[in-house]
């Protein structure tokens, strides 16, 4: 499969879905990878069976806080030098690229590198959807070194890192992009197509562009258009698919804390009574809780529409007043291990409680 | 009393207003020098009610000129536009997502400069005077007056702005300057984008406003005149001087209010059926339900604060297929009444199927004779279709809701509206957006520096909104009618933890004291804001 310049709409729509609330807003990393696919032409997928054991493959994509993106644009070229870096570094030409998260901005920046060099895509990601940390990444969580890496930032300054497990190249990554203007590119995770066929979340780029296609030929309610998104998630690596509430914020404060957004949501129904929902957030939508009650917690996916449209909106312009459904999707199957949840689980964010899949609480 | 005037693209509506009731309404033609259109207006209503100039409190004004100047690329200046984002940002220069047309109606001359904060106040890079200086003479070399200036987190830190400002002030004593950070909140293409508009719109606004002044000079009037903005509260002459592009999106705000004030109804939805297109918006609590997504106006993408509203391209002009089943999008628009064939012209029309169908008598009903029974009754059902779509895709869930009916095109719908549990046609449906202007609001707006630390934000929030309503209500608001409109937050990381510049702006309807709040000025100091 090909993403074409044609692709990037539904890309990018279906990607912020799956970012549920965080991963940044992708319009002006949109705007970048089109104009590198209008330079460079359409980039080549390939399914990580394809990939030959022996290819050498480097995960690439943006490190930070997502409402910095907003203020701070990106510079064309950015994800290409970044590559270009990390070839330098370690002496060898990388084969395919791949993406940490599918959720929002940083499922673009592997198109931009690949465009600019000419070399694939896997379709697939380390996420599923957005997550705040590298070791919450399928391919940290499978055991893959973060290093070696390089870390590029605005102004084209350098780092490389040698560290060999990833809760501390997390660390030293958000301590040099809290003092690099909040935002860095980097190159990491290197794998061969042997590690990495274990260690991924098959298929999740394509499955965007079909996502958004669903979300875009079904426009309208929220509540109307969840029959179609049932059955599209239904087919795919996730499951469930769940509206939990349609209301107004009635609050919604966050700060950058650490070198994330880090806060809270409340959500009141349209009428005057009826139960309330309060959503946490560190850069995405973490845990819903109805009255008190978790109704859906991470690893699944909780995900805040525009209830008119269905429009999914991020953390950083989620603001009092509007008008929004919340969705729930089961998360690929992936992160169910002990192992995997480990990583990935409420408690790893700091809320004392268990993971509860989505299909186990009463609807 | 106060007289509400609305100037639209064909006609410039007026109506009288005491004890915020419809005295008198009058539609006049507008005209291209807007003035003459105004005047005809207000001679009319003064004249039909014999009231005397001196009895008009205050004159309050809805206008989409600026609107459609931007989506029709005309009354444009020349704009410099001027960015302080690098080494951030190269290869995104101001406008490189707008469409071609409007940014060469602006002129195409972009100036990215080193600096700009980042997000915890560190400078991404010096300023540079050279380049400063370099881009000020290139300025005076071609001449351009115009200038916006954006710079990277300027919401929390405008100091590069007002530096840079300053210089070009110095250089060019009759420039004219937008700063971004005055225009919006965090976003900066949208920021920048939506100073660059209304920059484009200043020499246009100082046009526009003598026109105003002009046209109450010419009658006699001396009560002060407002402008209403995309929020629905107004602002005072000098301030729609400074930022005419907050009037963008009135229009609706001043229809969907009008529609509230003319039915009593604070839920339901509005359908201003025009010529061209049927828009759709929705009331809640007496206010327009606002959009959650990024609006584009003329293409290009702001974050200004717009009523959420769905054009159906679905008007009187609305050019109908042979067998009925197709209506729309094209139009012949203002052309109908040469074009359509109850007109003795060669289009089928959707008003030439609500003449056929027996439910009006417009024109000449004898240039039907070729059109069928079935092409009638078909197109029809597709008008009736089309809005019951549309209307669904805008209701809060599937309950019917009480429909209001205004514009001209209000006759198109003959029969009845699925989604609707009772349909209104209010009278004086037609001037619905002069009402809406006559009725506008008064915002009250406090900012204040606190740390959550010492102060809880639930305190630290509702002190702040206790003093914005405390303006509101100084300014002319009636108290029991005082709501919060925005509550903005904004984290100042780089000060001590825990400070956060909270922002909130409250809105409320005019006090009836005998029309006391029109000779208060509303507290518009500082424009809309938008939240982080």
């Amino acid at each position: 499969m090909q993403i074409t310049v044609e692709d990037l709409d539904d890309l990018s729509l279906g990607a912020v879905f799956l970012a549920t609330g965080g991963g940044g807003d992708p319009y002006v990393p949109q705007l970048l990878t089109a104009e590198a696919l209008k330079k460079y032409g359409p980039v080549e997928l390939i399914a990580p069976e394809d990939l030959a054991d022996d290819a050498h493959v480097v995960s690439i994509g943006g490190v930070g806080a997502p409402t910095v993106s907003l203020e701070m644009l990106p510079s064309l070229g950015e994800a290409v030098r970044t590559l270009e870096a990390y070839e330098n570094h370690v002496g060898r030409k990388v084969d395919a690229v791949v993406s940490f998260e599918i959720g929002g901005g940083n499922s673009l920046i592997p198109l931009m590198a690949a465009a600019g060099r000419g070399i694939l895509v896997v379709d697939g990601d380390g996420m599923g959807r957005a997550l705040p940390e590298a070791q919450m990444m399928t391919y940290a969580i499978a055991g893959v070194c973060p290093t070696p890496a390089i870390a590029y930032d605005y102004a084209g300054n350098i780092t490389t890192f040698t560290t060999k497990d990833t809760p501390t190249y997390e660390r030293h990554i958000r301590a040099l992009s809290m003092v690099s203007g909040g935002m860095l590119t980097t190159a990491e995770h290197p794998m061969t197509g042997a590690q990495l066929k274990p260690a991924i979340i098959p298929g999740t780029v394509s499955f965007s562009v079909a996502l958004g296609r669903t979300l875009r030929e079904n426009r309208g309610r929220a509540d109307q258009m969840l029959p179609a998104l049932q059955k599209l998630f239904a087919a795919s690596v996730y499951g469930a698919c769940r509206m939990l509430f349609a209301g107004k914020i009635s609050d919604k404060a966050t700060r950058i804390i650490g070198g994330y957004d880090i806060g809270e949501a409340t959500l009141t129904p349209f009428g005057e009574d009826g139960s309330s929902m309060v959503i946490n957030i560190k850069n995405e939508y973490l845990v819903a809780k109805l009255d008190g009650k978790v109704v859906a917690s991470v690893p699944d996916l909780i995900v805040i529409v525009d209830y008119e449209s269905g429009t999914p909106i991020n953390a950083e312009r989620l603001r009092y007043g509007q008008r929004v459904a919340v969705f729930a999707v089961g998360c690929p199957d992936f992160f169910r291990t002990p192992h995997a949840l480990k990583a990935v689980e409420p408690r790893a964010f700091g809320f004392d409680m268990d993971f509860v899949p989505l299909e186990q609480i009463g609807a | 009393m106060r007289i509400g005037i609305d100037v639209g693209g064909t006609h410039t509506d007026a109506v009288l207003l005491a004890n915020n009731e419809v005295v008198a309404s009058t539609k006049a033609l507008t005209t291209a020098d807007v003035l003459t259109g105004i005047t005809n207006a207000l001679d009319t209503i003064l004249k039909e009610t014999g009231v005397s100039e001196d009895q008009i409190e205050a004159m309050m004004i809805g206008t989409t000129q600026f609107t459609n100047a931007v989506v029709e690329r005309r009354e444009l200046s020349t704009v410099a536009a001027v960015r302080i984002c690098l080494p951030s940002g190269a290869g995104l220069p101001p406008m490189v997502d707008w469409p071609d047309d409007i940014a060469e109606a602006l002129g195409r001359h972009t100036y990215m400069l080193t600096g700009g904060m980042q997000y915890d106040g560190w400078p991404m890079a010096p300023l540079d005077d050279a380049e400063i200086d370099a881009m000020i003479a290139d300025l005076i070399k071609l001449g351009i007056t115009n200038v916006a200036i954006a710079s990277v987190f300027s919401p929390m830190n405008a100091d590069p702005e007002e530096y840079v400002a300053a210089k070009v002030r110095a250089a060019i004593p009759d420039v004219r300057i937008t700063l971004s950070h005055a225009m919006g909140r965090l976003g900066l293409m949208e920021r920048e984008s939506a100073a660059l508009l209304n920059t484009a719109l200043l020499a246009f606004a100082d046009r526009v406003v003598d026109a105003f002044d002009d046209a109450m000079t010419t009658r006699g009037l001396k009560c002060p005149m407002f402008v209403s903005q995309n929020d629905g509260t107004l602002m005072n002459s000098s301030f729609v001087k400074q930022f005419p592009a907050l009037t963008f999106a009135s229009g609706p705000t001043n229809s969907l209010r009008g529609a509230c004030k003319l039915t009593g109804l604070s839920d339901a939805i509005v359908v201003d059926i025009g010529g061209t297109t049927s828009d759709i918006g929705v009331l809640e609590g007496g206010f327009p339900r606002e959009s959650n997504v990024v609006i584009s106006v003329g293409g290009v993408r702001t974050n200004f604060r717009m009523p959420d509203i769905m054009a159906v391209g679905l008007g009187g002009g609305s050019i109908v297929s042979a067998d009925g089943k197709t209506i729309g999008p094209q139009s012949v628009g203002h052309r109908l009444v040469t074009e359509g064939l109850v007109f003795g012209g060669n289009t089928l029309t959707a008003t030439d199927l609500i003449v056929g169908s027996g439910a009006a008598d417009i024109g000449d009903k004898s240039g039907l004779s070729a059109v069928s029974d079935e092409t009638i009754k078909n197109g029809i059902a597709t008008i009736h279709q089309m809005l019951d779509r549309a209307i669904d895709m805008m209701k809060p869930n599937s309950d019917p809701v009480p429909i209001i009916l205004v514009g001209g095109g209000a006759v198109l719908v003959t029969g009845n509206l699925k989604a609707a549990s009772i349909l209104h046609r209010p009278e004086n449906a037609g001037v619905a957006n002069a009402i809406g202007a006559a009725i506008a609001q008064i915002g009250g707006e406090s900012e204040r520096l606190v740390s959550y630390s010492t102060l809880p934000r639930d305190e630290a929030i509702k002190a702040v909104t206790d003093e914005a309503v405390g303006r509101a209500v100084e300014a002319g608001a009636d108290a029991s009618t005082v709501r919060v409109a925005e509550i903005d937050e904004t984290a100042i990381p780089y000060m001590d933890e825990g400070n956060t510049r909270v922002r909130v702006k409250v809105i409320g309807d005019i006090a009836v004291l005998g029309d006391k709040a029109a000779t208060a000025t509303p507290n518009n100091t500082t424009p809309v804001q938008e939240q982080n």
